[in-house]
C-alpha cells in the first residue's frame, strides 16, 4: 500500500505555546483515517499543516510522496471547521472561483460544478446569493466547493458539527463512496462515537501530542472484551457498591461498566441481580471514548 | 514562486463584483454630475448676483455725490425724492420695495466722517465691496477736481495697468496661464487622491475583515498563498479605482475637447439670427456692427496635458499599493472594523499631513518645504501630484520621488505580508503593537 499522507516529527507553536508536538503518522491510499482527541488537542493546527496552510516548525509532511507544496493543495480538498463563502456572491460564480483556484480549468470547472449541484438538486440555486440560501443549503455548496475539483484526497475538519440528520447522512454516505472509488479521507472530529463505525486506521490526539495510533480494529481488540453494558429496571443504587469498576456512562436504566484489573463480571451480574431486574447484559470492547480516556490517564502517569 | 495565474483569478473577481455593484455604477456617474451641479451652481450665483439690480436710495448732505454716483450707475443709485421721509424709505426697505439707503453726512467730505449703509440684509459681501468701490472712486474724482489737480495728474489716477500672466512650458515656449486656475486645480487634484487612497484603502481593508470574518479565507490559503491573495485584493482593488478614475478623466477631456467647437457652434448661431435681424430691419445694407469673432481660447486653460495624467495614474497606484497593503494588513489583525481604529491612526497621520499641507504647497509650489514633501515617500503621492499641477517640476525631482516611492512600497509590501499572513488565521484577542511586531519577525 502506499503512503498517501506521511507525517514525521511535525512541530508548531505558537509564541510559547506548543500546539503539535513530535507528532508522527501516516495514512494509506483508500483509508478513512481519523484524528481524534478534545478541543484544543492540536488538530486542526495538524491539518492545516496538512494542507499546507501553516508550515511545521520542525518534521516534514509529505502529501502523496512529494513534501506539501501549492501542487499538493490541488490535490486536497478541504472542509474547514469553520465554514464560510462569500455571502453576497452567487452560487455559481462562487464555486466557479473556488474550482479554479484549484488549478481547474474554466470548463472542467463548469462541468464538475453542474453535475454536483445537480446530484444534490441545487441547480436551481445558481444564480443565488449565499445569504438567501438557508443553512443546511449552504451546506450543501461548501460540500460541493471541498469535492468540485475532484482531488485525491479528502480532508474533514470535523465534518459533522452544525450539520442537521439528513445532512449528516448524506455526508457519510459519500465520505463511503469515495473510499470505494479509491479515495483517501482524512477527518478530525471531537464526538469520537461518531465515527467508530467508519475509521479503518485512527491517531488520538491529545494536548499536541498523538498518544495512541493504529488499526481502530487491533486496538480495540488489545483492550480485551472489557466492557459490560447493562439494561436494568429498579433501582441504581448498586452500582456504587461495585468494586474494581469504572463506570463510564450511567443513566436511570442503564450503565457502561468497565472492569478495572481483578475485577469479575460474574461478581457484579450477582450483585445486580439481587437489587435490580437485569434486562441485557453484554460483555463487549471498550468504547473509543473509553480508549481515550484510559489512554491519556496512562500518559499523564507516565508523564 | 508566485502563481501568476491564481493572482489573476484573484483580480478579476475583486474587480468584477465590484465594478457590477450599484454603489460603484452610482458614485461613479453621479459625483462628475454632482461636480458640474456644483460648479454650476456657483456660477449661477455669481451671475444672477450681478444680474439682479440693486437700488439703493442716496440721502446726500453735502450735495455732491448724488451726481457723479448715478451717473456712474443710474439704476443702482437713485435721488430721494422731495416727498419722501427717512421713515417713509424704511418702510420701503423692510416691505422689500429697495435693497437700502446710504446716507452722507453734511461732514462726509469736509471732515471725512463715514457714509452710512443701512440695508435689508440682501446684497451680501460683494454688493458692499462693489458700493464701497463706488463711492470711493468718487469721492477721489471730487476730491482731485477740488485741488485743481491737472489731467495729466488725473489720467495717471485713472491708470489701470494690466499684467499677462504667462507660464513657460518644458518647451521654454510662454503660455497663456492662470495662476489661480492652476492653484485650485492643484488643491482639487491632492483632495482628489486623497480620498482615493483613503476611501479605496477602508473598501480594501472592509474586504479582508470581511473575508475573515466569514472563514472563507481559510479555504482560499488551501488553495493559494497568503501573500497571492494579499497581491490579487490590492491589484482587483486598484483596477477598479482606475477604472473609476479613468471613466471620469475621460469624460472631463471629452468635455473640454468639446466645450470650445460647441460654444463656438451656439454663439455663431445666434450671431447668424442677430444679423439676419438686423439686415432685415437695415433694408440699407449697412454692415451691421456685430464682433464677429468671441476669442474662446480661454478655454484652452481647461484641457489637461496628457503627461500629467499619466504622473497622476503613476502616483496614484504607487500611493495607493503602499497605502493599502498597510490596510490589508490591519484588517486581517483585526476581527471588527471597530478593532481597526486603533491601527488607523498612525496610519492615517501622513496622509492626513500631506493632505493638510496640501494648500501651502499649492501657494508656493518650489519651496523647499513643498520639495521635501514631494519627495517624502508617504506624503508625495498628494503634494508631488500637486506640485506638478501647479509648477514646473524639474524631471529628475519627479523620478527620485517615483523612485523613493517604490522602494518604500516594496519596503511596506513585505511588511504588510507578514503580519497578514499571521492575522488572516488569527481570532479572538485583538493583537497589540508589540505582537505585530513579533508576527514580522517570525516569519
Amino acid at each position: 500500500m502506499s503512503l498517501v499522507i506521511d507525517v514525521q516529527n511535525v512541530s508548531k507553536h505558537f509564541g510559547k505555546a506548543t500546539a503539535v508536538n513530535q507528532v508522527s503518522f501516516e495514512v494509506e491510499k483508500g483509508q478513512i483515517f481519523g484524528l481524534l482527541g478534545p478541543n484544543g488537542a492540536g488538530k486542526t493546527t495538524m491539518i492545516r499543516m496538512i494542507n499546507h496552510i501553516l508550515n511545521p516548525d520542525t518534521g516534514s509532511i509529505s502529501i502523496l510522496g512529494e513534501p506539501a507544496s501549492p501542487k499538493s493543495q490541488e490535490r486536497i480538498g478541504y472542509l474547514p471547521e469553520e465554514r464560510g463563502l462569500y455571502k453576497k456572491m452567487k452560487v455559481f460564480d462562487q464555486l466557479m472561483y473556488l474550482a479554479q483556484l484549484k488549478g481547474l480549468s474554466h470548463q472542467a470547472a463548469k462541468n464538475a460544478i453542474d453535475f454536483w449541484l445537480d446530484r444534490f438538486e441545487a441547480s436551481t440555486w445558481k444564480k443565488k446569493e449565499i445569504s438567501e440560501l438557508s443553512k443546511g443549503m449552504s451546506q450543501k455548496i461548501q460540500f460541493i466547493a471541498t469535492v468540485a475539483h475532484d482531488p485525491e484526497i479528502y480532508i474533514f475538519d470535523e465534518p459533522f458539527s452544525g450539520l442537521d440528520p439528513i445532512n449528516s447522512e448524506m455526508l457519510k454516505d459519500v465520505i463511503l463512496e469515495e473510499k470505494k472509488r479509491g479515495k483517501t479521507i482524512l477527518f478530525s472530529t471531537h464526538r469520537m462515537e461518531q465515527v467508530e463505525q467508519m475509521c479503518d486506521d485512527i491517531c488520538l490526539f491529545n494536548q499536541g501530542k498523538a498518544v495512541l495510533q493504529g488499526n481502530l480494529r487491533s486496538i480495540k481488540q488489545s483492550f480485551g472484551n472489557n466492557t459490560i453494558l447493562l439494561d436494568f429496571v429498579g433501582d441504581s443504587e448498586f452500582l456504587n457498591e461495585l468494586e474494581g469498576v469504572r463506570i463510564n456512562n450511567r443513566s436511570t436504566n442503564f450503565a457502561e461498566i468497565r472492569l478495572l484489573e481483578g475485577a469479575s463480571a460474574q461478581n457484579i451480574l450477582q450483585v445486580a441481580i439481587a437489587q435490580a431486574e437485569i434486562q441485557r447484559f453484554e460483555i463487549v470492547q471498550p468504547s473509543l471514548q473509553d480508549i481515550f480516556f484510559s489512554t491519556v490517564k496512562d500518559t499523564k502517569v507516565a508523564d | 514562486m508566485i502563481n501568476s495565474s491564481k493572482i489573476w483569478l484573484i483580480i478579476k473577481r475583486e474587480y468584477s463584483t465590484r465594478v457590477q455593484t450599484k454603489s460603484f455604477l452610482l458614485s461613479t456617474f453621479l459625483t462628475p454630475l454632482l461636480i458640474l451641479g456644483f460648479m454650476g451652481f456657483i456660477i449661477f450665483m455669481t451671475v444672477s448676483d450681478n444680474e439682479a439690480p440693486k437700488q439703493v436710495v442716496v440721502i446726500d448732505e453735502t450735495g455732491r455725490l448724488l451726481e457723479p454716483l448715478t451717473q456712474l450707475n443710474a439704476t443702482r443709485y437713485l435721488p430721494i425724492t422731495a416727498s419722501q421721509s427717512i421713515d417713509e424709505i424704511r418702510d420701503q426697505i423692510m416691505a422689500d420695495e429697495l435693497d437700502g439707503y446710504v446716507l452722507f453726512d453734511r461732514s462726509f467730505l469736509s471732515e471725512g466722517t463715514p457714509a452710512t449703509f443701512v440695508h435689508n440684509g440682501a446684497g451680501g459681501i460683494t454688493f458692499f465691496e462693489s458700493l464701497r468701490s463706488d463711492i470711493r472712486d468718487v469721492t477721489r474724482q471730487i476730491r482731485l477736481e477740488d485741488n485743481e489737480v491737472s489731467e495729466a495728474i488725473i489720467e495717471i489716477f485713472e491708470e489701470r495697468p494690466a499684467l499677462e500672466n504667462r507660464r513657460m512650458n518644458e518647451e521654454g515656449v510662454d503660455e497663456q496661464s492662470n495662476a489661480f486656475l492652476s492653484f485650485s486645480g492643484g488643491i482639487l487634484i491632492g483632495i482628489f487622491i486623497f480620498f482615493g487612497l483613503f476611501g479605496y484603502g477602508a473598501i480594501l481593508m472592509r474586504s479582508v475583515i470581511e473575508e475573515k470574518t466569514s472563514r472563507i479565507v481559510e479555504i482560499i490559503t488551501s488553495s493559494v498563498k497568503p501573500i497571492e491573495l494579499m497581491l490579487g485584493k490590492l491589484l482587483g482593488v486598484c483596477l477598479v479605482a482606475l477604472t473609476q478614475f479613468g471613466l471620469w478623466i475621460a469624460t472631463y477631456a471629452g468635455v473640454t475637447i468639446l466645450a470650445a467647437p460647441v460654444a463656438q457652434f451656439f454663439i455663431n448661431q445666434r450671431m447668424g439670427d442677430f444679423q439676419n435681424s438686423v439686415s432685415a430691419l437695415d433694408a440699407t445694407g449697412a454692415a451691421a456692427n456685430v464682433p464677429s469673432d468671441i476669442d474662446l481660447s480661454f478655454l484652452e486653460q481647461f484641457s489637461v496635458d496628457p503627461l500629467f495624467i499619466l504622473f497622476f495614474f503613476v502616483f496614484f497606484v504607487l500611493g495607493f499599493l503602499m497605502y493599502s497593503s498597510i490596510f490589508a494588513a490591519i484588517g486581517a489583525a483585526v476581527d471588527s472594523e471597530q478593532d481597526s481604529q486603533q491601527f488607523m491612526t498612525p496610519v492615517m497621520l501622513p496622509i492626513l499631513l500631506g493632505y493638510m499641507l496640501n494648500f501651502r504647497i499649492a501657494e508656493a509650489p518650489d519651496s523647499t518645504f513643498a520639495i521635501i514633501a514631494s519627495l517624502f515617500p508617504l506624503t508625495s503621492p498628494i503634494n508631488m501630484v500637486t506640485r506638478i499641477m501647479v509648477s514646473n517640476v524639474p524631471i529628475w525631482e519627479v523620478a527620485l520621488s517615483i523612485i523613493l516611492l517604490i522602494l518604500s512600497l516594496i519596503g511596506m509590501l513585505l511588511l504588510a505580508a507578514r503580519i497578514y499572513r499571521s492575522g488572516i488565521l488569527m481570532y479572538g484577542k485583538k493583537p497589540t503593537f508589540k505582537e505585530l511586531f513579533k508576527w514580522v519577525r517570525q516569519a
